[in-house]
């Protein structure tokens, strides 16, 4: 006898369909899975034939091979114990299993008969989608996750009796209801805020700017000037996610399986702050068994590299596809695959090996060789695509102890917010979220100089000697300040402060 | 080229000491030619050294020689040449061979060496900019030595104000220490003057510093020492400039900080000048002063006052200036660029602004 069923496997972020047949037929006993499948898969012939032994239904005693289409794709991971264990009870009209060719099934079993939750099911779903399919039979515990796509019809199952007393009509299952992801964003609380933070005022102007506009910032400061503590507070006033963004990012979390399965999307700015001992692949991703990389999963939030010089060099020179092009794409021997990495990269650093380069209270060890190797650790290029840097002092013990109210990060949050509705609105026909990534046709379209603007540029770039590249990240780190302040075209004031952001352009030895 | 230029170009490869060159130079008795040279013996020439010296001694090498030397564009002038800068003549163990890029017509003008630490404070940084960019405003030639922090900004500031500089390096022209200094050293090249007593591939030692040092204070007319420490290198640079009976100018500092020592130990023991102001280098070496536009002529806004105000006692940090002048950080940071765009404050490492 011969049965289909329909599921679905993960390549990058994108899903793609596969029929699981499956063939019983009189012979030795015998269980062979075929079609390029992993270990994982290879395995859930024991996981397929405990289950349903344990769910009290009758597990054919025949020679069964079950074959996963398309053959030429490789297939990972638990989630076809399920649709396998469908098929192979469907060829059995004994078991009075009808109507599961309407379905598509995902779920892991376990040897008591249960449905285990899976890692991607947001993306599966998503593409599923497109192409056509309606109805899916998924775990119980991924259901919140599933209930933020329209137009289909989910079911959630605890067990495999559960699935087969369905199929057979003898049990009625609620679709899962839909939910609106407006309610989730806004309830979210924070341990830090802004307001914790005292003094550290041109920080925090640079941190608003940043988040409005999504500009890349780095932070030099000595050590114990609270760039950590800052970079921290970051999230706290990055503006909400879209839906759009919110669902590209979820996408991305739960492949990587850490995604809150009891939330079910990432309603949150993600952030990210991997130890600089990581690996080059940890951070780009890729590997045996593709995973997104920690950049990945700050797509559309924010990766802090705390000590940016210390991470190996290699490591920060992959940084620069991802900074330039939102996305990394990843060769690896059996397959090539693109994950987005749109973030807003975060880095701090101490001014020489010992921190207290060009400080006025503690004496610099290092000597000049010494810096400039340190400094020089940041390539051109790299620099290149950071459109803020900032010096971050340390706070003195009469701003530490004064009582004045510092700023809180709701009111920050406010006008980052407005910032970037009004960058929404004039990116509504291109294909970006913010200033940060115009690319130099909208820098030159968007981004207008009067007379006194453009002199003023022109007049800085002799006489603080700014490089070249400095050009283009100011223009746009001004549009910013201008959106902040909802002015429609940019003012001289706005280029002096934008100029103001830009440290480490000018000469130090 | 007559023989004798031949045979001086071909001396000046071994790095030799002067006393040296003019010992091979008297033995040849005014016959200059390579056979002559090859059948005399000179008992002061280590025999290892001798017999570097025989292979390369053949006319075919020393144009070789000659022909790299032009397409670096280095020149080599000698103590024997019209041209050869009056004010090394005098001074004890003077240079045979000077190698040189650029204008050496500089070394005629007034003249000032400023040296000192290679890792200054930020009070170092500014003093010294305001000392070197007044004085090669003044057509005063900044004589230093090319090394980290003092060195430096005294040439980056006087070819910022359109100056003259000149850097004696204590390796070859070629080779450049520290080599992070490449392109000051060729934009030196090409604005001033570049020197060195040592053969272009020569490399840097511990010994070649301070013996560039008495070239430093022997071409120049006074030396001025913003910061030094009291074990500096800086100190051969005095020791050599007060044996030559040279001007010895230093500027005071705090005398808890370290890198003050040396300038205040000068002080104290009369060694030489104080000055607190680049007028009275230029005073004392005879120069009349240019006048200065003054910063009240400048127009300035109410809030640009007050940033100005703000900064006249000392200089201060971005975090305390939006207290004493309680501009909100936005307009604060423009206002600080617009002036320091306009060149009435700088900002100095650290972040710290303060009037010029």
């Amino acid at each position: 006898m011969l049965a289909k069923v329909v599921s679905f496997g993960l390549k990058g972020i994108d899903g793609f369909k596969i029929d699981i047949e499956a063939d019983v037929s009189n012979g030795l006993p015998h269980f062979e899975i075929v079609g390029m499948a992993d270990t994982a898969i290879k395995e859930s012939k024991e996981r397929v034939r405990s289950a349903i032994r344990n769910s009290a239904l009758e597990y054919p005693v025949k020679r069964i091979i079950v074959n996963l289409a398309p053959a030429d794709m490789k297939k990972e991971g638990a989630l076809y114990d399920l649709g396998i264990a469908i098929a192979i009870l469907s060829c059995n009209e004994e078991n009075g299993i009808k109507n599961e060719k309407d379905f598509a099934f995902l779920g892991e079993l376990s040897f008591d008969g249960s449905v285990k939750k899976i890692k991607g099911l947001l993306p599966i779903l998503i593409s599923a989608r497109n192409l056509g399919y309606k109805k899916f039979i998924v775990p119980y515990e991924n259901i919140v996750e599933a209930s933020f796509i329209d137009g289909i019809e989910v079911y959630g199952v605890h067990s495999l009796i559960e699935t087969v007393e369905f199929l057979k009509g003898e049990k009625e299952l609620a679709p899962v209801k839909s939910c609106k992801f407006e309610n989730l964003s806004s309830s979210t609380t924070y341990p830090l805020d802004f307001s914790h933070v005292k003094g550290q005022k041109m920080a925090k102007r640079a941190l608003e700017i940043a988040a409005a506009g999504g500009h890349n910032l780095l932070m030099i400061g000595p050590p114990g000037s609270g760039k950590s503590m800052l970079a921290k507070c970051f999230p706290t006033i990055l503006p909400n996610l879209t839906f759009e963004e919110a669902l590209e990012v979820t996408k991305i979390h739960s492949i990587a399986g850490e995604l809150d399965l009891k939330q079910g999307i990432v309603c949150n700015r993600p952030f990210r702050s991997p130890h600089h001992t990581a690996s080059t692949v940890s951070l780009t991703g890729g590997g045996t068994n593709s995973k997104p990389g920690e950049i990945s999963l700050a797509h559309n939030g924010v990766l802090f590299l705390d000590e940016f010089p210390e991470y190996s060099r290699h490591t920060i020179e992959t940084l620069r596809q991802p900074l330039e092009d939102g996305v990394i794409t990843v060769a690896r021997s059996n397959a090539t695959i693109t994950y987005p990495a749109n973030f807003t990269l975060i880095a701090s650093m101490n001014p020489c090996p010992c921190g207290n380069y060009g400080s006025k209270d503690k004496e610099c060890k290092c000597s000049p060789s010494q810096i400039n190797k340190y400094l020089s650790k940041l390539s051109g290029p790299i620099m290149d695509r950071i459109d803020i840097h900032i010096e971050v002092e340390n706070v003195t013990y009469d701003q530490l102890k004064s009582e004045g109210e510092e700023e809180c990060s709701v009111s920050i949050k406010a006008r980052v917010d407005e910032a970037r509705e009004i960058q929404l609105k004039r990116f509504a026909k291109d294909k970006n979220y913010s200033n940060a990534q115009m690319t130099s046709v909208q820098t030159k379209k968007y981004c207008k100089l009067d007379q006194i603007g453009e002199q003023l540029l022109k007049n800085a770039f002799e006489k603080l000697k700014l490089s070249a590249r400095a050009h283009d990240r100011i223009l746009r780190v001004a549009r910013t300040i201008a959106d902040l302040e909802r002015e429609e075209n940019i003012l001289a004031k706005h280029i002096a402060e934008a100029i103001s952001y830009r440290t480490l352009d000018r000469k130090y030895f | 080229m007559n023989e004798k230029r031949m045979f001086i170009f071909y001396l000046s490869q071994f790095d030799l000491p002067a006393s040296k060159v003019e010992m091979i130079i008297d033995k040849m008795e005014g016959n200059y030619t390579f056979s002559n040279f090859c059948r005399l013996k000179f008992d002061f020439i280590s025999s290892q050294l001798r017999s570097k010296m025989l292979e390369l001694a053949d006319e075919r090498f020393v144009k070789a020689y000659i022909e790299n030397l032009e397409t670096l564009g280095i020149n080599l002038i000698c103590k024997l040449d019209r041209e050869f800068p009056k004010k090394l003549l005098g001074i004890e163990d003077c240079p045979f061979f000077l190698f040189y890029k650029g204008d050496l017509s500089l070394l005629n003008m007034p003249s000032i060496a400023i040296v000192g630490t290679r890792m200054p404070t930020s009070y170092g940084r500014m003093v010294t900019e305001k000392f070197a960019g007044v004085l090669a405003k003044n057509n005063v030639a900044i004589i230093s030595g090319l090394a980290y922090g003092v060195d430096t900004i005294a040439h980056r500031q006087s070819l910022e104000v359109g100056g003259k500089t000149v850097a004696v390096l204590g390796c070859g022209i070629n080779n450049i220490y520290p080599s992070y200094h490449r392109d000051l050293a060729n934009t030196i090249a090409q604005k001033g003057l570049l020197l060195s007593e040592y053969c272009p591939s020569t490399k840097a030692t511990r010994y070649s510093f301070p013996a560039r040092n008495r070239i430093i204070a022997g071409l120049s007319d006074g030396v001025l020492i913003t910061e030094a420490g009291i074990k500096s290198g800086t100190l051969y640079t005095r020791d050599f400039a007060l044996d030559f009976g040279k001007d010895v100018f230093a500027v005071p500092g705090n005398i808890n900080n370290e890198k003050s020592m040396l300038p205040n130990e000068i002080i104290c023991t009369g060694q030489g000048m104080g000055v607190t102001s680049p007028e009275q280098i230029l005073q004392a070496l005879k120069i009349d002063v240019k006048e200065n536009k003054s910063v009240n002529t400048i127009q300035l806004s109410f809030e640009e006052d007050l940033i100005c105000k703000a900064l006249q006692s000392s200089p201060q940090k971005i975090e305390d200036l939006t207290i004493k002048t309680g501009l909100p950080i936005n307009n604060l940071n423009s206002y600080l660029t617009i002036l320091e765009i306009r060149g009435i404050i700088t900002r100095m490492l650290g972040g710290e602004y303060c009037l010029k």
